[in-house]
């Protein structure tokens, strides 16, 4: 097994910065580094200036918080249920946000960016439920990580249930509308929602790499974790709590982008990065390195049209996730 | 005059127009602002030469990226909420949007009106406007009094999807003589089950070209009496799929198909 070592998070840094460079530079049409300086300077010409610091450099940068939180909120609840099938959709957050998000599209909400709303309040809504369905689970069962797993699990069968029966007699705008959204898009991005994100996530990078220690216990197990002094069913909570609401602020800017949360903390671990202070930012770079990547694949495949994020983030992801494996082996 | 995305239409002489629609890409065509039009959708087909015109995506959820390189002073799209976020970033960055649910044959002069303003040439669109409505009319006054056939419009196989009252297509048909087997139904593209449509039972059933080749290798469509005694008409797709500059001529194709030996 190989160590973290300095140059590995040197290497992860220029990396994200490279692919975030590429970001600006590739799309529909290639405009040269010198270009994009100029643009971002507010130099040269216009129509370059507006679409790379309008619509490139913002989607950039929500690709990176995106990508950044997933990975974030996989690493951490990984470890807390000890399970590195967890990830962030597998709690119900993905299928609570789509159920707001498609019940608003129905109900005739008329912009696709206000989706941000009706998206958060489902999921948070669906994470209480599944907190509230472990919590009602038997007193022996309720520690058990797994009981938070299936709680989850059930509870995105009964969103999906939901989501068809309201898309299935749908007139095509919300069918589209609705399908586009599950699908992921950073396409939409603006400054000020990048803004907003990126606050929040901040405030909920900080409070989980404040809990890494504790989760660091628990994933040694619970009964090790209790012999050594730690409330597991209430840190178990509280990370899984915070994960979510971290999925649920990317669900709402940007639809549904999977994969992400699964296996970026997998490749970080690749490096032999155990500790989850380290895995949690670790995994912030990678995830941020692969929303990005996987935003110039969707942008430049089949111009002029787009494909879907989330869809391209799977097709990236699970490559580099066998790839990953075999090393490991 | 207002858009359907509640935008200003202000009058003026668009130079270089994008059309996100391939409905009022025929409509420029038709008024006669075809060679303003700079972009255009993956779908245009109609005229022909369109196809020379660069093609700027499928039309919603555009690509900005490629819109605004091309330099466009008019952007026109479908007014569908997936659309509004571009439209919105659109005027922002000082670029013209007009917004249009062209979706019914009212909707027809209106759409043709707005763009004679957009254009700066409203004769020549309220004269393609009123050569239209003109078709429509005569085909109306000719199929009026003969018996009108309840006919089955086969859009999709799986799901089994028909028009409804809401649909242009539906309006089409009773101008072409016929009545829509399911104009009680008022989202316009209603999904129903074989079961229902036999227990219907249509005159006739009418599909496009791909329809009606499905029609006659699958055997459930034997259930209905229209489709074993051969009562299938065929649709010319790209002429009927649009509400557009062309519906007359729909019209009246579909007139001479219902009404065979009509006066037209």
């Amino acid at each position: 097994m190989i160590a973290a070592r300095a140059w590995h998070w040197l290497a992860a840094v220029a990396l994200l910065s490279v692919v975030a460079v590429a970001g600006l530079v590739l799309g529909v049409t290639t405009i040269p580094v010198m270009e994009v300086a100029d643009a971002l300077a507010g130099r040269g010409d216009e129509t370059t200036a507006t679409i790379v610091r309008t619509l490139r450099a913002p989607r950039v940068v929500l690709a990176a918080l995106v990508g950044a939180a997933l990975a974030m909120s996989g690493a951490a609840l990984q470890g807390v249920l000890r399970n590195s099938l967890a990830e962030p959709y597998l709690l119900g957050v993905s299928g609570g946000a789509a159920v707001g998000a498609v019940l608003a599209f129905g109900m005739g909400l008329q912009h696709t960016g206000s989706l941000a709303i009706p998206a958060f309040a489902g999921a948070i809504f669906a994470v209480v439920a599944a907190l509230l369905v472990a919590r009602a689970a038997g007193r022996s069962a309720r520690g058990d990580p797994r009981t938070l797993l299936m709680a989850g699990v059930i509870i995105g069968a009964f969103a999906n249930a939901v989501i068809m029966v309201a898309l299935a007699n749908s007139t095509s705008d919300t069918l589209r509308g609705s399908l586009w959204w599950m699908m992921g898009s950073v396409a939409d991005a603006s400054w000020i929602g990048a803004l907003w994100l990126a606050l929040y996530i901040s405030a909920a990078a900080l409070v989980l790499l404040w809990m890494a220690p504790e989760i660091d216990v628990l994933a040694l197990g619970e009964e090790s974790a209790a012999a050594l002094g730690s409330n597991v069913e209430l840190a178990t909570r509280r990370v899984f709590l915070v994960s979510a609401l971290l999925a649920a602020a990317t669900v709402a800017a940007a639809g549904l982008i999977g994969f992400v949360g699964l296996i970026v903390p997998h490749i970080v671990r690749a490096f032999g990065v155990r500790r989850h202070r380290r895995l949690i930012a670790g995994s912030a770079l990678v995830g941020a390195t692969l929303v990005i990547l996987a935003d110039i694949v969707a942008r430049t495949a089949m111009p002029p049209a787009e494909l879907p994020l989330g869809a391209v983030t799977a097709l990236i992801g699970v490559p580099f996730f066998l790839i990953q494996l075999a090393r490991t082996r | 005059m207002r858009d359907d995305f509640g935008q200003e239409v202000l009058p003026g002489v668009a130079r270089r127009i994008i059309s996100l629609n391939p409905a009022t890409t025929e409509m420029l065509f038709a008024i006669g602002a075809g060679d303003r039009v700079i972009g255009r959708t993956t779908w245009d087909s109609y005229p022909d030469f369109v196809r020379l015109i660069p093609d700027m995506g499928p039309g919603l959820r555009p690509n900005l990226e490629v819109v605004i390189a091309a330099k466009p002073d008019l952007v026109i799209l479908y007014a569908s909420a997936d659309n509004r976020p571009a439209a919105d970033r659109l005027r922002a960055l000082g670029i013209s949007t007009l917004a249009v649910k062209n979706d019914s044959i009212g909707d027809l002069a209106r759409t043709l009106r707005l763009l004679g303003i957009v254009t700066g040439d409203s004769v020549r669109a309220a004269i393609v406007a009123d050569s239209v409505a003109a078709t429509l009319d005569r085909v109306r006054a000719a199929t009026k009094g003969r018996s009108r056939p309840t006919a089955f419009w086969y859009i999709w196989d799986s799901p089994l999807i028909t028009i409804g009252r809401g649909s242009y297509m539906s309006e089409l048909l009773e101008i072409a003589g016929a009545r829509n087997l399911y104009d009680d139904m008022t989202v316009p593209s209603p999904s129903v089950t074989l079961e229902d449509v036999v227990r219907r039972n249509p005159d006739v059933v009418i599909a496009g070209p791909d329809g009606t080749r499905n029609l006659s290798t699958d055997a459930r469509w034997l259930a209905l009496p229209a489709v074993r005694a051969g009562r299938i008409i065929v649709a010319d797709t790209a002429l009927v799929a649009k509400p557009s500059v062309r519906l007359g001529e729909a019209a009246v194709s579909l007139a001479r198909m219902l009404h065979p030996g009509i006066e037209l």
